[in-house]
């Protein structure tokens, strides 16, 4: 076997991951939160549910400040879905510095206490499984670096099988877009209807640029 | 021609003719649907003897088996007749196709097409998205993938230079409720690498979803248009493209369910027979017949279950790729050949999967192939492989010319590839040396019969001119790399509304493409919309010194015109290419669909005024700006941004 079919992609992508995958993929660990609530992972977090997950750890002062504040806006913009049908789940790649309480400071300091978002913690085997799970790259080296995992955001909409990836720090309207394209299906009505409206915001975009500027 | 059969009958009871005006609901479609099927017996007696995968009989959805890759079940080889995909009837297409979308009656959002009026769509085709039962191998029960048209590959459109097409695609895929596998009903479709106005070009946040349909205008012109009036320069010709799902993030997924086809346009060059009419190079030229498209990919199976042998369905996240090799939806097939010339038209439909297919004697010897065009372009002279195989990387194609008559009646020659697929069962090495593993197909030679059409004349020992070289009004550098696990160019992954670069409409740019990834790491099949390009130089780092490179020797293949550049690690390829006749958004991306997915694309945009240019220009170094980056661009001596 070669080193290209060994390693046929960094993070890929699930639609529908094979034999229903929510529970084979997602391992159901046994969690904290940072108000100190235990969970499972999966039966309680994700299971049926659109969720958008990011690792981070209480005292990384590169990306995990940046992409907190990102996460943040992106909050703000979907309002009222979150803590209803969006979750936000900040899983610390440090669990031995980070206990809840650690967690609830770091949520605190950036306004993150905020529905329906979450920072988790656990016992460092799990969130290494948890980690393998959601944001491997299946490389030796990538895998065992942990700043590797901080720039990513993970999207899963439980119940439609869809497994997508952002980068955090592309624009707001990218992310949240991404964050569209794992919501629940629309009934046909419905996208005929967002179909229309994109086609309005195209007519608008030509007859000022002359092309399709924006999508 | 019996593998042809029933391919109208798709077309004919495609229920989103229906097109949902006014109730939109599943059950509206559906009736209407019915009502056409019977319109269509009234057309065609064989409409309801064909179980139409997909429409009358839903199918069920696949039981998959999980998420550990399993080993495929055992085939013998040389079982089935190599299919061959059968041309694409035009229609009819109600509602007929518009300039502006047609968005009340179902159509996907987009820009009006350009140039429609002067290139008016003169042969309609449909492409409906839908599931089918496809059987890979008489060892393996049926199973379930989509197609378009109800088969893989799909039907094949033969189209001719000044006679514009359009296609329609139609997406008639399962709601997400009742998708189980992990593809995504979601599509928007690439002509690669068609000379195709951006709205119709398959953009790959473009994409709609069931119910809905999308008219992709090909005007079936030479690029140069404007330069050259009528239809464009000839110098440009291409002919074997295909067309394939170009859905963000999920592209492996849906091409690895099958959403692929080949295209092929036809000139007085390559008119698509062997007769000797003005102007042809009277190649081997009747398609199906002496003009035979190969498509390959790779794929793994599930035991049987269910009825079925369902494809494994993992691509990313560590996937192992396939283990059984598929040449036009069959594994190890074989082919009758006459002793005489034959055109065969190769292409790797990916995922991720490069071949190295070689051609060998019974007696373990490599045979000469006799490379015509690569990428779709002629090449100026044929050259000849008899020491190396035939790289073909994801998404290129090669027409290649193999002269049966070399072989006496009775024998049998088999297409090699280097790497090995598990067959499962233990068979003789059937050449010296060739384990059967390595085999992708047979070729069983045998005299012609009376009406078999008689060999083509000796290959001329020019195929084409060259257009004229291009002159770069400005360069460009794209890098390769992988940052912390991610695919990145420039620095950045894709992002369908961030624009990387501007070109004006009408002009040339020189760009250097940079892999800087360390050596024997991955090497990136880079793919550029539009236009097809020339590989000016080819260069290796040879040192610890980064900028110290050596230049090499272009191969046969990377002397024409391309629109695949394979960039291996440490390696840079300039190349030039022009932007003519048409505006908007375009995509330059890894064709590892892996890779692609993983967001290793950009955006371009082309505009037609300098002032735009400039604005366009200035709105992205403001950006960079804003990101603590150098800007990008610099003033050139008449004011514009360069």
């Amino acid at each position: 076997m070669n080193r290209r079919e060994l390693f046929s992609g960094s993070i890929g992508e699930c639609a529908a991951c094979p034999g229903q995958a929510g529970a084979e993929l997602i391992p159901n660990v046994a969690l904290r939160t940072h108000d100190d609530v235990p969970v499972r992972f999966y039966d309680d977090l994700v299971k049926g549910k659109q969720v958008i997950i990011n690792m981070m750890y209480a005292h990384c002062e590169g990306f995990c400040p940046m992409i907190t504040s990102r996460l943040v806006e992106i909050h703000e913009e979907l309002g009222p879905r979150m803590g209803r049908d969006v979750f936000m789940y900040s899983i610390t790649l440090k669990p031995e510095e980070d206990d809840p309480a650690a967690l609830k400071g770091f949520a605190e300091m950036h306004h993150a206490l905020l529905p329906g978002w979450k920072f988790l913690t656990g016992a460092a085997f799990d969130i290494e499984t948890l980690r393998f799970a959601l944001f491997r790259h299946d490389h030796i080296k990538l895998d065992l670096d942990l700043q590797v995992h901080a720039g990513r955001l993970r999207i899963i909409n439980d119940s439609i099988n869809r497994w997508l990836h952002v980068a955090p720090m592309a624009s707001k309207a990218t992310v949240l877009q991404h964050i569209a394209w794992a919501d629940p299906p629309k009934t046909l009505a419905q996208r005929m209807e967002d179909n229309r409206k994109q086609q309005e915001q195209i007519d608008r975009e030509v007859e000022r640029f002359g092309y399709r500027k924006v999508i | 021609m019996s593998q042809f059969e029933a391919d109208e009958n798709m077309h004919a009871q495609d229920p989103a003719d229906s097109s949902p005006t006014e109730g939109l609901d599943r059950r509206t479609v559906l009736k209407t649907g019915t009502l056409l099927g019977a319109a269509a017996v009234l057309t065609s007696k064989k409409s309801l003897a064909q179980s139409v995968p997909g429409t009358s009989s839903p199918l069920t959805p696949p039981q998959l088996c999980g998420v550990t890759p399993p080993v495929s079940p055992a085939t013998r080889p040389f079982l089935d007749d190599l299919p061959i995909p059968p041309p694409a009837i035009p229609v009819i297409l109600n509602p007929a196709p518009t300039k502006a979308a047609n968005t009340s009656h179902g159509e996907a959002a987009r820009a009006s097409h350009q140039r429609w009026d002067e290139f008016r769509p003169f042969l309609n085709y449909r492409m409906s998205a839908a599931p089918s039962l496809h059987t890979h191998h008489a060892d393996l029960l049926p199973s379930y993938m989509w197609t378009f048209n109800g088969r893989y590959p799909a039907p094949t459109p033969l189209n001719f230079y000044g006679v514009p097409s359009l296609v329609r695609f139609v997406n008639r895929l399962p709601e997400p409720a009742q998708n189980t596998t992990f593809g995504v009903n979601e599509i928007t479709v690439h002509l690669h690498n068609g000379h195709t106005a951006s709205e119709s070009d398959g953009f790959a946040a473009d994409f709609f979803a069931t119910g809905l349909f999308k008219d992709n205008h090909y005007a079936n012109v030479y690029a140069g248009v404007d330069d050259f009036g009528g239809i464009g320069d000839p110098r440009e010709a291409m002919h074997t493209f295909w067309f394939h799902d170009h859905r963000a993030a999920f592209t492996a997924n849906n091409n690895y369910l099958g959403l692929n086809g080949m295209y092929i346009v036809y000139d007085s060059k390559d008119p698509g027979h062997e007769l000797p009419t003005p102007g042809s190079l009277r190649l081997p030229g009747y398609y199906g017949i002496t003009d035979i498209p190969l498509i390959l990919t790779d794929k793994r199976f599930c035991a049987a279950a269910n009825g079925r042998n369902e494809v494994f369905q993992v691509v990313g996240r560590g996937a192992p790729g396939g283990d059984k090799w598929v040449v036009n939806g069959k594994i190890q097939p074989k082919f009758k050949v006459r002793r005489r010339k034959y055109r065969f038209r190769i292409l790797n439909t990916g995922p991720a999967k490069p071949w190295n297919l070689s051609l060998i004697r019974p007696n373990g010897t490599q045979a000469p192939i006799t490379v015509v065009a690569v990428d779709a372009n002629f090449v100026a002279s044929p050259f000849v492989l008899t020491d190396r195989p035939l790289t073909v990387e994801v998404a290129m194609r090669y027409d290649v010319i193999i002269d049966f008559a070399a072989f006496p009646a009775g024998t049998s020659v088999y297409l090699k590839e280097a790497t090995a697929q598990n067959v499962g069962v233990v068979v003789a090495d059937p050449a010296l040396g060739l384990p059967i593993g390595n085999v992708l197909m047979r070729f069983d030679v045998v005299n012609r019969e009376l009406l078999f059409p008689p060999d083509t004349p000796a290959l001329p020992a020019v195929l084409t001119q060259m257009p004229d070289p291009i002159v770069p009004d400005a360069t460009f550098q794209w890098n390769f790399t992988l940052v912390d696990g991610r695919f990145l160019i420039n620095g950045l992954e894709f992002d369908h509304n961030r624009v990387d670069h501007v070109v004006l409409k009408g002009s040339a740019e020189e760009w250097t493409l940079a892999n800087d990834v360390a050596a024997g790491n991955w090497s990136h099949p880079v793919h550029i919309h539009f236009e097809e390009g020339r590989i000016l130089s080819r260069r290796v780092r040879v040192s610890q010194n980064p900028d110290v490179f050596q230049d090499l020797a272009l191969l046969p293949e990377e002397q024409g015109r391309r629109d695949v550049y394979p960039l291996l690690p440490q390696h840079r390829v300039v190349m030039r290419m022009r932007f003519r006749d048409f505006v908007g958004r375009y995509l330059m991306h890894c064709h590892n669909m892996n890779h692609e997915d993983a967001f290793m694309m950009v955006r371009w945009d082309i505009v037609d005024s300098k002032q735009e240019l400039t604005r366009r220009r200035q709105e992205i170094d403001e950006r960079r700006r804003l990101a603590g980056l150098p800007p990008q661009y610099t003033q050139s001596k008449n004011g514009g941004l360069a």
